[in-house]
Order: C-alpha cells, then structure tokens, then sequence
C-alpha cells in the first residue's frame, strides 16, 4: 500500500503540474481539496479521474463519484487497489 | 437614438435545413438529436444533432466541386448565409455602395478537417470566412471573426448592431457556424458533461448536455435605410448584454452573476420592464451547473415576473458558437408564428432549477430574450422585439481615447518573472502563452495604476494553438480516450480573456477577436467603441499567440 501512496502522489504532482511540492509534502490523510489541504479543485477532480482511467482502468461514471473517492491520496489508494484492471 | 432591423434570416440546424423545416420542428417537438452518423467518432454512446447532410450532400447544393476540400463549419455557414442573403433581397443591385460588413462567430473552424488529414488542430478560426463569404454578391466585404466559444454567434449579432448604430458601415451579416468535430466531443466528454441519453434542460434528472451543429446568419440595417430600399422587417433589436461570469474556466457561479448582468444590461437598453418580456430562450444545456445557475439568474432578475422560458437545446443539441444565432433564429420563427417553443424531455421539476414552459400556440411575442453563454464565463443576452424600438446607446462621439500603458513579452524566459503577481499553486494550469498574457496584462495595469480593468479585449490569430496540438496528438495516438480535461477548456479562443477576468474578477465586457492578421486592429476599434458608448471607462487589450510567443497588453483609456 505504500508503494501504492507514493507512486500516487508522484502522478499527482506529475498529472496537476504542481510545482514546488515533493511526496512528502503531501499528507497521505489530510484532505486533497479545499482548505486545509492541497487546495485542489474541480478541474484537478476531472484530471485525476483522467489519471484512474489512463494508469489504472478505472472508470468513474460521473465527477460526483470523484467526489467521494478523491478525499485523500490514502482513500484514493484504497480504492485504486480494490478496483484497478490493470 | 437609434433604431436596427432585422432584414433577413437563415439556418440550418439538426431540426432543419431551413427556417420552414425548423419551424414544422419546433411545432412537432421532434428532436433532431440522436445516435451518430456523419462524424468519424467511436462515441455511438453520446447522442448527437447532427444536421441531415452528407459532406457531399453540402457541397452539391452550395455547387463546389466533390474533389475540393471544404471545412464543414465552413460549408454549414454558406449554406445558412445564402438563405439569408436570399431572404433579404439581397441582390448585388441593393449593395450598390453599400458598407457591407460579414460577423461570423466560430470555434471549431476547420477542425474537423484537419482532423482528416492529421494535422492537428487548426485553430485558425478566420478559414471558414473565405467560403462563406463567397455568397455575398459583392466583392469587398469587411470581415471579422469572433470566437468566444458558445456565445460566439451572439456577440457577433451584437457587434454587428454596435457597428451600424455608430455608422461604420451599412449591412451587417452576422451569426455563427459550427460543424461536429470529434476534437470537441472527445473534450466535452473528459468534462463528463455529456448526457448519454437526449438532454433534458432544466429537469431534476438532466445529466448534461448533447452536442449539435449547424449555422444561422441574420442581416441587420438602420431601421430607416431598411424602409427605403423597401426590406421587409423581420423584428428590431432592442437591447444587448455582454458580460462575463468571471468565476471558473467552464463551470458557472452559483448566483450566475454574469447571465444576470447580461440580462440587466439587455432591459436597461431597451427601457423594458420584467413584466414586458414575454418569452426568454434559454441557454438551458442540460448539464447541472448551467441550468442551476441560469435558474438562479432568472430568479434575480424576474423574481414573481417570470414570462415563458425554455430552452430547445433538446431538439437541436447545444450547437456551441452558432447556438446564438441558431437561437436568436429560433425566437423569430416563434415570433411571427405566434408560439413559445416547448422544453422539450422535461418531467421532473428540479429543486434548483425554473419551472421551463411547455409548447404554447397562439400567443403573442412582441419582445423576446435569447440567452447565450460560454466557456470563459462569456455570457451574453440579446432582445428581439415585433415593434420599433429605440435603443438606449448613448454613444459620445466626442470622446477620445489614448493607450496609456503598454507591456510586451517575446522570450519564454521573461516568463519566471509570474511570480511576482502569482504562486506557483495558482499559475500550475498555465501554459507558456497564458503565462505570456498574465504578466503582460499585470504590467501594464501596474504601469497605469488600474487594479481591475472595466472590459478585457483579446485578439488572437491561432488561439490556444499548443494546447489544441497536444489534443489532437493524444486522439491521433490514444484513438480517443484520455484528453486532458484543463487542455481542452484552455483550448477555445477565448480561454485568456476569461481567464484574466477571473483573475482581476472584471464582470464587464469581455469577447475575444480571431480575425488573423487584423485581429488586434478589430480589438482596439471595439475599445475605442466601448468607451465612446460610455460602457468603459479603460479596457484591457491584448494580442497573444505562439508560435514564437508574442504577447502584448495595453490599456485603452478615456481621455
């Protein structure tokens, strides 16, 4: 599972561009949108939805079910693991 | 005061090769949106409204020849122009010394043929003017192209009313054209606002919208030349709004701040109180921020005095930059047929959303609005009314205007200088032109002492070209699968202009100008106009393309 953590926060930085930040910085269960966190938001959403499909062949029908996934980069493991085709 | 006609119509949709078809549509309710047949995309499962011709079918009845190659958007538009050149008596003999002016609002442009032949996008929006052009039985037309994504055909009928109410010239063609392209399905599609069944605008189950082609051009003339070569008047235009939303990329704001100035403006030019209007066509798309925040609009502007609305983008699918005009021809046909056109695949009300009319005949329209907005927060409200009315324009002459201040950037390097005015976090989408047009835009404001600008006025020869590139590279490669949702809402026209307003949170005027070489000519006329009309007081201008990169802004200001 860490493996799976850290190879996740690598694409998300590669995916979303974030410059300056490193997989350290990105606490594992801190929250990845709004206050408090990351500060992502919708566009990123629709980019890491992008990011399951293309790495993992997960198929998310709506960006509402992104919502719920995308909490943090450890629930986002989580589901990675228990859903990925490839 | 100034009055503007309507002298001439024309369209072609997915409901209808032309205005009686359409309206035997608009009649029946028979939606024009269903399963793919004429675009090379493998998405049978977004449904489409596609317009019922072949390439082939185009070219034969427009009389080019089958081995020639023609955009479709291109062909679509000379195929509506010629019924609205026709409808207008529009002979070489009536143009004689006539200023003639053609305004086409377009995003896809050639797109989908580049897209044949694997060349990436192309976004040189102005190519689709040289055909349809061909129509006009003159040869020395003035021409402009503006792409400000879905509102495009909107904002080209009201420029087109701006340009005759100061006396640049004397006939206007103006709307839009947009062809299908597998470019912006795909890209619609990584939004996941595509609904997989036929649209359902402002239902509590809508899902997102279909996407349609097609193409309508009116013809517009000072009211009292119209009646001296005899032109039979249509109805008049009373009124315009263009603003901007101002909040995100392709989202909408809650309280739909831009779609609410938009109309305000439009009632306050036409001396119209909300009890006045008597049906207002919906931009209506179906997906669940659109309507949400139109809905909200609508509210704030009409409260308990809400007349008719609906959209028909479920007949017609959301036929993006020609939707304005498609539409504007759309309340026309339901003008002088006396009907409000129903919203169709509504059932469900919709907590959040209007109550939307159903198909209601016998009814009289004498002032009508048409809503129509875009990607870039760029929304935009016309009025059409069955009466003469006089517009509030309000135009000094006397005014003059100065560019105070100037910045340009040409070297990528000068680029690591952003930081100044933003973090890294907030510039992370940017590519290397939106970077460009940041900084030139922050100096030159800084330079003129101005925090937030009244207007924001783009011109752009290729537009987002790289990030179209990239696009097409990853369908070429991907067949379809994985476009990245922040390339394709930073691949329109308009993607700077919007975005700058966001950043500067400038609700006012805001449109973006493509017409290749002459673009920034085109931009700094609407300045200079802006102002004289008194609707600015400063504008930020800007010229931005790649290629190399080559930015610059400057402050427009009244002296």
């Amino acid at each position: 599972m860490d493996e799976l953590i850290l190879e996740l926060k690598e694409e998300i930085i590669r995916v979303l561009n974030l410059e300056d930040i490193t997989p350290e910085d990105i606490d594992s269960t801190a929250p990845l949108f709004g206050a408090g966190g990351l500060g992502l938001d919708s566009i990123d959403a629709l980019e890491l939805i992008v990011l399951l499909e293309k790495r993992y062949g997960i198929r998310l029908a709506s960006a509402a079910e992104g919502k719920t996934i995308f909490t943090s980069v450890e629930n986002i493991a989580k589901y990675v693991s228990e859903n990925r085709k490839r | 005061m100034s009055s503007i006609a309507i002298t001439g119509s024309g369209i072609i949709c997915a409901i209808g090769n032309d205005k009686k078809q359409v309206h035997d549509s608009l009649l029946t309710g028979k939606t024009g949106v269903g399963e793919l047949r004429y675009l090379p995309s493998r998405h049978k499962e977004l449904p489409v409204g596609e317009v019922k011709m072949t390439d082939a079918e185009l070219k034969k009845a427009l009389g080019i020849s089958p081995t020639e190659v023609y955009s479709r958007t291109a062909m679509l538009g000379a195929y509506a122009l010629r019924q609205t050149i026709a409808d207008a008596g529009l002979t070489s003999e009536a143009l004689k010394g006539k200023r003639v002016t053609l305004i086409s609002g377009t995003t896809v442009g050639g797109t989908e043929k580049s897209e044949q032949y694997s060349c990436g996008n192309n976004t040189k929006a102005i190519d689709h003017l040289t055909t349809i052009n061909s129509q006009i039985p003159i040869s020395d037309c003035q021409l402009s192209t503006i792409s400000t994504a879905c509102s495009s055909a909107l904002n080209a009928i009201i420029l087109g009313t701006r340009m005759l109410l100061m006396d640049e010239t004397d006939i206007v063609l103006a709307g839009g054209t947009e062809a299908l392209s597998v470019f912006h399905l795909n890209g619609f599609n990584s939004l996941m606002i595509l609904d997989h069944q036929v649209c359902r605008p402002f239902d509590a189950t809508r899902q997102g919208l279909n996407l349609g082609e097609g193409a309508a051009y009116l013809v517009l003339e000072r009211t009292n030349e119209a009646r001296l070569r005899k032109a039979n008047i249509e109805a008049y235009i009373s009124g315009w709004g263009n603003r901007c939303d101002a909040f995100h990329q392709t989202a909408t704001s809650e309280n739909g701040e831009g779609a609410f100035l938009a109309m305000t403006d439009a009632m306050k030019m036409a001396n119209l109180n909300p009890e006045e209007i008597d049906y207002i066509n919906a931009h209506g798309t179906g997906t669940p921020d659109n309507d949400k925040a139109e809905s909200t609009a609508l509210h704030r502007v009409f409260a308990d005095a809400l007349p008719p609305v609906s959209s028909t983008k479920s007949l017609t699918g959301h036929t993006t930059s020609a939707s304005g005009s498609i539409e504007t021809v759309i309340c026309l046909i339901a003008m002088h047929n006396r009907f409000i056109p129903g919203n169709y695949g509504w059932k469900n009300k919709s907590p959040e959303c209007i109550t939307p009319s159903a198909f209601i005949p016998d009814t009289d329209l004498h002032h009508v609005i048409c809503n129509s907005f875009g990607f870039g927060g760029n929304d935009s409200s016309l009025i059409i009314s069955d009466r003469e009315t006089h517009i509030n324009s309000n135009v000094n002459y006397q005014v003059s205007t100065v560019n105070c201040a100037e910045a340009t950037v040409s070297q990528e390097d000068e680029l690591k200088a952003l930081r100044e005015y933003m973090s890294p976090m907030e510039s992370r989408r940017m590519c290397q032109l939106m970077k460009a047009s940041f900084l030139t835009s922050m100096r030159a404001l800084e330079i003129a002492g101005i925090n937030k600008p009244d207007a924001i006025i783009i011109a752009t020869e290729h537009g987002m070209f790289e990030n179209g590139k990239k696009i097409s590279g990853t369908l070429n490669e991907q067949g379809e699968e994985g476009i990245s949702p922040t390339l394709f809402m930073q691949s329109t026209h308009n993607t700077l202009a919007g975005a700058l307003a966001i950043h500067l949170g400038c609700h006012g005027y805001n449109i973006t100008y493509s017409q290749g070489k002459e673009s920034f000519w085109w931009a700094i006329q609407d300045a200079q106009r802006l102002i004289r009309e008194g609707k600015a007081e400063n504008v930020l201008v800007g010229l931005h393309d790649e290629m190399p990169i080559y930015s610059k802004s400057v402050i427009v200001k009244k002296v």
